[in-house]
């Protein structure tokens, strides 16, 4: 062979000069590597650095935050030592004198020790040091971060530039789904995955949320130990960010966990054969790391509160809401997330769900409280008054001893009482802010509808709402509680934690292991009380709850146009909408609402969506027999007018009119398929339309949301509350609403919310008022039987929920996955899908899920 | 890991597993070979020759086609021995898997090595019995053979299909994507590793390293 070789270089040598025909056949162009993204190793890590630099506003931002963060620490940790140790005091507050020669004013300079006394005290100073060489610790970590960060986003910024071609300063007010549909697009040309052809967009999810997604799962499942029923106390949850991170480090990345690499399970969990021996090994691992966190827990005292002040100011910054004396907590987070979310999109909606939530929380003042706080702050208002007076007229006030301090204490004193008194413009009445709440967040346990003016459900939600004490207090006492729960609950549930690894795991091509919930397939995870009655075949143990898998795939569906779902998910998707969209034409040619209140309590969505479609269109001049489509987005714009912030809503109503067809395409996607949508505004089309786009993607959301829910219950509850509907009209006085505020709708002449948002509580604005009642009317009915769910349920108002009666048979008809049926052994050859051969290996054996 | 694996599952006999390793891995280098580049003036190139030759193996009722490179056959019965030596040492049960790794190469800034990027992965799996007696031990000759002959065509199928592989380089990025070190053939870049079943396990090193990673990650 080496012969040939030699003899062709000679001939090729001899021939240079030969003419250009004889050699052609024989030449090659190469390509070249052009861009070098082509085959990018780690995808998860890049997606995720994408869409991180995207959510920072572009490199420059990023870098300056970072910077100046590790400043801000610094002069944290050096200006509280330099108070703590080397300040005078005493000079300070004049209980010594300094003997100056020019003059006898006392100045700052005078105050501080010297540098020699300041630097012995903190030498001797055991504690002192011990925090600052922790915080230099975590400074230098954080350096070292910022510098491997800096690298490695470098080459992100080089990748939006040359590949995506958008330059940093666009990147802020471009959305993602733009920016991810230029992704899906150079996949195509570069092939940054080798394994398809094309991206679609749930790809990208997928890799991002990879994690995210499947502790998700694990709570909506109830497999991570967050609620503790203390004796004595209510139910209670427990979830802090160091609790997290202890689950993280066990589950996904630590040292010996599940996964392989970030984008598999280890083969061995795979398999269900050797279960017991691999929950064996978890727990042991649980219980060393259960040890670590205790060994480690001043050190991590000390870190947690270094951490928390960043983490807090990035946490304000990021979210408007946050500086308010409530918060959604991370269980919140976690319960509310659907799958396949990314955090902005998460966000947004809490954050537009913050202030109805804060005002239902605020329904609940004691009233004991409110008297001895109204009384609190009559005294100390009057003291105050005096005070400030005296001041007035005479400033030397001010320098008599406790004058300005006293000042302030009365203020903070007043302000804390204020807290306590109601707002006296608000109306009590919590089953329409829960609804409105219910639009922005999507999931809530079943019981609170029609409840929502109990304490245990105030109690309940204050689980997902929590004070920012609380939450901070929480985060402070985990270091000490961590490694209880890690030991005595997690360990308990390391073979849970195995079988549901190995249960809800699939391998996708291009993907690698991800969460099979994740995969919003309705066959598999559906919950037939949730419209995939009929169509789902999952087992309980495969169901998720609260209605996840299809409220995930609705939210997924309308945030991605673009993306096309399987055969029988497009079915579902375009089926539900179609119902949405009858309803609303329902709606829209029936008006008025006391014939509404009469007729099926299907039609509440109907009355949700109708309602405020008379008082748009006078708002916005549209014409209320115009088409359905029209209803329906009045009805979304009157029900956007609902978020918080609505302040733009003059800008939002202009585009309103201005993309009426745009949006009435978009709201339309029912009867074709969900691509018309983005044909009219696919993502390149401008900034602007996405823009409309998305948030009206998030208003049709809401209404999908509201309808499922109003769905489900009205499945849960059946025939049973039917017979008592009519009757029970008369006690619904009970919610405030006067009577003549429901019946005739057009001459209300109430300032809408958008142009007074602090009266929104004031029953008319909300668009519910009439669904709001009927809905106490069935909680009263059915509170008991809450759960009876599909079997209770018989075939009640047929024409347009055809699939119920479908349910009963479904729930029998579960397949072989599960704990549904013992050892159906035959294990497969391992290269089939884990989720197929995993099934059936072993049972789990939880009997309790829900 | 955004690269294709295949898996193939052999069984063998103690004294096949040389010439069985050598038949798949060398099926697969085959295709996975070209002839040598030569780059003109204008950036185009032609390619050299390569010739094939059929080789008989002397325990199993087989013959394969391989790359008449005799530095290429050094090189991999090199790995196949080891592997082999490896395999007979264990003493445990003889599970053993070897892995033939295509990757490529990406240049990275000053801070970082260049990165190897795999973008396919051969796994063969080995799996040892032993025989009492003769007769088996020809049935199993035989029986090597005709499994042997079927990877190969699966091999063949795999490859033949429209996938991923990395773009013909120009001069000077050619050494990111084949191996240039042999006189007469340009394989793509490639890696041998072999595994022995106790210590399937994650190293410490790779956790350690992960560890370093994921902590230095935002």
């Amino acid at each position: 062979m080496a012969h040939f070789d030699t003899e062709y270089q000679r001939l090729e040598a001899s021939y240079s000069d030969s003419p250009p025909g004889e050699e052609n056949p024989l030449m090659h162009v190469p390509e070249g590597a052009k861009s070098q993204w082509h085959h990018i190793e780690n995808l998860d890590l890049f997606f995720q650095r994408v869409y991180n630099l995207h959510q920072k506003n572009g490199f420059t931002c990023m870098l300056l935050g970072e910077i100046f963060e590790l400043v801000q620490l610094l002069f944290v940790v050096g200006f509280t030592v330099f108070l703590a140790n080397c300040v005078d005091y005493d000079i300070l507050f004049a209980n010594k004198f300094v003997n100056h020669t020019d003059s006898s004013k006392v100045t700052l300079p005078d105050a501080f020790l010297p540098v020699d006394v300041c630097s012995a005290r903190i030498r001797d100073n055991a504690f002192v040091i011990f925090v600052l060489i922790i915080s230099g610790v975590f400074w230098l970590h954080r350096l070292v971060k910022f510098i491997y960060n800096v690298c490695c986003y470098w080459e992100i910024r080089a990748f939006y530039i040359n590949a995506l071609k958008m330059t940093m300063s666009e990147l802020p007010y471009a959305t993602w789904q733009e920016v991810q549909a230029r992704i899906v697009e150079i996949q195509k040309e570069h092939q940054i995955c080798i394994h398809k052809k094309e991206l679609t967009e749930l790809d990208i999810y997928h890799r991002i949320l990879r994690f995210k997604n499947y502790m998700v799962a694990m709570v909506n499942k109830s497999l991570l130990p967050v609620r503790f029923r203390l004796p004595g106390l209510e139910e209670s949850v427990f979830y802090t960010r160091g609790l997290k991170y202890n689950f993280e480090l066990i589950f996904f990345w630590g040292p010996g966990s599940l996964f392989e690499n970030e984008w598999s399970l280890k083969p061995e969990y795979k398999r269900g054969g050797n279960r017991l021996e691999l929950a064996d090994r978890l727990a042991s691992r649980i219980l060393w790391i259960g040890i670590a966190n205790l060994l480690l827990c001043p050190v991590i005292l000390v870190w947690q509160i270094l951490y928390a002040f960043f983490s807090y100011t990035e946490v304000i910054k990021r979210e408007p809401g946050s500086l308010g004396a409530r918060c959604w907590s991370l269980y919140g987070r976690c319960y509310l997330r659907h799958f396949n979310e990314l955090d902005h999109e998460l966000m947004s909606r809490l954050s537009k769900g913050y202030k109805p939530a804060s005002k239902y929380m605020n329904c609940f003042l004691s009233p004991l409280l409110t008297v001895v706080a109204k009384n609190v702050a009559f005294f100390a208002g009057s003291l105050l008054a005096v005070l400030i007076a005296l001041t007035i007229y005479d400033e030397d006030v001010l320098s008599v001893e406790h004058v300005l301090s006293s000042i302030t204490l009365l203020g903070v004193c007043i302000t804390v009482c204020r807290s306590f008194i109601p707002d006296k413009h608000m109306v009590f009445c919590p089953e329409q802010l829960l609804r409105v709440i219910l639009a922005h967040i999507h999931y809530m346990p079943d019981h609170w509808q029609g409840n929502a003016h109990k304490y245990e459900t105030r109690d309940q939600f204050s689980q997902l709402f929590q004070y920012k004490a609380v939450f901070i207090l929480e985060e402070l006492i985990s270091p000490v509680v961590t490694p209880i729960i890690l030991i005595f609950c997690l360990r308990r549930k390391s073979l849970e934690i195995i079988d549901f690894f190995r249960n809800f795991t699939v391998e996708v091509v291009g993907v690698g292991d991800t969460c099979s919930f994740a995969q919003m397939d309705i066959r598999q995870h559906g919950h037939p009380a949730w419209m995939s009655a009929g169509k789902t075949e999952a087992s309980i143990y495969q169901q998720a709850e609260d209605g996840k898998t299809e409220l995930s795939l609705m939210h997924f569906a309308i945030t991605n146009p673009q993306w096309q779902p399987p055969q029988e998910t497009t079915h579902f998707i375009s089926q539900l909408k179609e119902r949405v969209h009858r309803e609303a034409a329902g709606a829209s040619s029936d008006t008025h609402p006391l014939s509404l209140s009469e007729s099926e309590p299907r039609s509440l969505v109907a009355n949700l969506l109708a309602g405020p479609s008379t008082l748009t269109s006078i708002h916005f001049g549209h014409d209320s027999s115009l088409t359905n489509q029209a209803g329906l987005s009045d009805g979304a714009s009157a029900l956007r007018s609902l978020s918080p912030n609505s302040g733009s809503l003059h800008l939002r109503g202009s585009l309103n009119a201005a993309h009426t067809s745009t949006m009435s395409k978009a709201m339309a996607g029912s009867g074709t398929d969900a691509r018309t949508v983005s044909s009219g505004s696919s993502a390149w089309e401008g900034q602007l339309t996405s823009l409309v786009l998305s948030e009206y993607a998030s208003t049709e959301m809401s209404i999908h949301a509201l309808y499922m829910h109003e769905l489900h219950k009205q499945q849960s509850h059946g025939e049973l509350s039917r017979h008592t509907w009519h009757r029970q009209d008369s006690d619904e006085s009970s919610d405030s609403i006067p009577d003549e505020v429901r019946s005739e709708p057009n001459p209300r002449h109430f300032p809408r919310s958008h142009t007074f948002p602090t009266t929104v509580p004031s029953p008319s604005a909300i668009p519910t008022s009439a669904s709001c009642m009927s809905s106490t009317t069935l909680g009263q009915e059915g509170a008991a039987s809450n759960r009876i769910g599909q079997q209770g349920f018989t075939n009640s108002s047929s024409d347009s929920f055809g699939a119920r009666g479908r349910v009963v048979k479904s729930a029998r008809g579960v397949p072989m996955g599960g704990w549904a049926e013992e050892g159906q052994a035959a294990r497969r050859h391992h290269e089939t899908l884990p989720e197929e051969s995993s099934e059936d290996d072993m049972p789990p054996h939880i009997h309790k899920i829900t | 890991m955004n690269c294709r694996s295949e898996v193939l599952e052999v069984t063998v006999e103690a004294r096949q597993v040389e010439e069985a390793m050598l038949a798949l891995l060398h099926t697969i280098l085959l295709h996975r070979s070209s002839g040598k580049f030569h780059y003109k003036k204008e950036g185009t190139y032609s390619i050299g020759t390569v010739g094939t030759l059929d080789i008989d193996c002397d325990f199993i009722d087989f013959t394969f086609v391989r790359v008449s490179s005799e530095e290429l056959d050094r090189v991999i019965r090199k790995a196949v021995s080891e592997f082999k030596d490896a395999l007979s040492n264990s003493g445990s049960d003889g599970m053993g898997q070897i892995s033939l790794e295509f990757y490529q190469k990406k240049k990275s800034r000053w801070p970082f090595s260049d990165e190897c990027i795999p973008w396919e992965v051969w796994s063969i799996k080995v799996n040892v019995v032993n025989l009492a007696n003769e007769q088996e031990r020809q049935i199993c000759r035989e029986k090597v053979g005709e499994k042997l002959g079927e990877k190969v065509i699966n091999v063949v199928e795999v490859i033949n299909r429209h996938e991923y592989l990395p773009k013909m380089p120009t001069q000077s990025e050619v050494d990111n994507v084949f191996d240039t070190s042999l006189k007469d053939v340009q394989p793509y870049l490639y890696k041998i590793t072999y595994q022995i079943t106790d210590s399937l396990g994650t190293s410490v090193s790779t956790t350690m390293r992960r560890l370093i990673k994921d902590t230095l990650a935002l």
